[in-house]
């Protein structure tokens, strides 16, 4: 199940090259950029929570929405104010990037040593694999 | 039993991050630097940076066919004046003045005895950038080079190249990061410094105690080689001589 989102990046990406959709120039660009990192975090913790079987339909769409009008909020800043925010934006949003995908993961690792763990212990007796 | 999935595990929240992915692609690719819109991005930096991108940023290839290129029509036009110059003594002398003003000018090749200085940044320089900027000492800076050039030129020096590149009226040194300017072209080192001039009035000149040299052995003597020579031949200048504002004024009558 969690090939599914990956292909719908991968889809994302086709359309817009397919369409030629055009690269954003000069500094909106940056903007975008960072637009991205708060997007790909709201993913990863999307797919985390999913496994961790907390997903919430509203919070995950509030929490993409949000996160990525409070990166441009700041990176908006940072301009105005001459401080470097991008980079504290790309920080905090990497870093919370990392924490997801480790979590993640260790949700599957875990999950599969769990399977090979009951085959070795008897075949056929527990219940079947999913999807076998 | 997977502790991570301790309750019961729906699949509703793949279509939502799917749909979700799928913009995060198309923005992604919206966000993707390609080669057209690097430049665009330049706006993001600060003028200073700017600045030394469009320094670095020198069509090399262009330039050296430019600079051939003068040196052949320079080297024509000397031609064609002598040939002019051959045929009435009128001409002739017109020409010897001419070519007298072209060689002080840095506008011809100058051959003679002279020195050769190499300037080296010291082995004791550091491989990074917070390393040479404590000791400072211990690399060749433009203003190195631009005091030395100018005690060659105070002790009699008749024409001087720094690497290659003839010091002419118009020549500058200028620091550009970790290299140096000459006639707008970059250069690092080491430095060579050849000059025209009596070798052994020069040689003494640099190795007087206290001069420029002698600061720069100071930081370590190996920065420093001078070497006297028979024969130097320097290159003629090959940079613009247009005057775009100056321009002669009238000889009163």
């Amino acid at each position: 199940m969690i090939f599914v989102p990956l292909v719908a990046l991968l889809l994302g990406i086709l359309i817009a090259v397919a369409t030629g959709l055009a690269s954003i120039q000069g500094l909106q660009g940056q903007y975008v950029a960072v637009a991205c990192l708060a997007g790909l975090d709201s993913v990863c913790g999307g797919i985390r929570s999913g496994l961790e079987g907390k997903f919430r339909k509203d919070i995950f769409f509030t929490g993409f929405v949000s996160n990525i009008v409070i990166a441009f909020f700041l990176a908006w800043l940072g301009q105005r104010i001459y401080i470097d925010l991008f980079l504290a934006v790309a920080l905090v949003l990497t870093t919370r990037i990392y924490t997801n995908l480790s979590l993640i993961r260790r949700f599957a690792v875990t999950n599969y040593l769990d399977r090979q763990a009951r085959r070795a212990k008897g075949v056929g007796e527990t219940t079947p694999e999913p999807g076998a | 039993m997977n502790p991570f999935a301790s309750r019961t595990q729906g699949n509703d929240w793949v279509w939502p991050v799917s749909a979700m992915c799928l913009i995060l692609g198309l923005m992604i690719s919206m966000a993707w630097v390609t080669q057209e819109n690097r430049q665009s991005r330049r706006g993001f930096l600060s003028a200073d940076q700017q600045t030394r991108i469009t320094e670095g940023e020198v069509d090399l290839e262009a330039f050296q066919e430019l600079t051939a290129s003068v040196a052949k029509l320079r080297e024509e036009k000397t031609k064609y004046e002598q040939a002019l110059a051959s045929q009435s003594g009128d001409s002739k002398v017109l020409n010897e003045s001419l070519q007298e003003a072209k060689a002080f000018a840095a506008l011809t090749e100058v051959e003679g005895p002279g020195i050769l200085i190499t300037l080296s940044d010291s082995a004791k320089a550091g491989g990074t950038v917070s390393d040479a900027a404590v000791a400072g000492d211990v690399i060749i800076h433009d203003t190195d080079v631009l005091r030395v050039v100018n005690e060659l030129f105070a002790s009699g020096a008749e024409a001087i190249a720094v690497n290659g590149h003839r010091v002419s009226p118009r020549t500058a040194f200028r620091c550009v990061g970790t290299t140096i300017l000459v006639n707008d072209v970059k250069i690092a080192s080491p430095v060579r410094i050849f000059s025209v001039g009596d070798a052994d009035t020069l040689y003494g000149a640099m190795m007087m105690p206290g001069g420029i040299l002698a600061e720069i052995r100071d930081s370590d003597p190996a920065m420093v080689q001078i070497e006297k020579l028979k024969v130097v031949r320097v290159p003629a200048y090959s940079g613009t001589t247009n005057l775009k504002f100056g321009k002669v004024p009238a000889i009163a009558k």
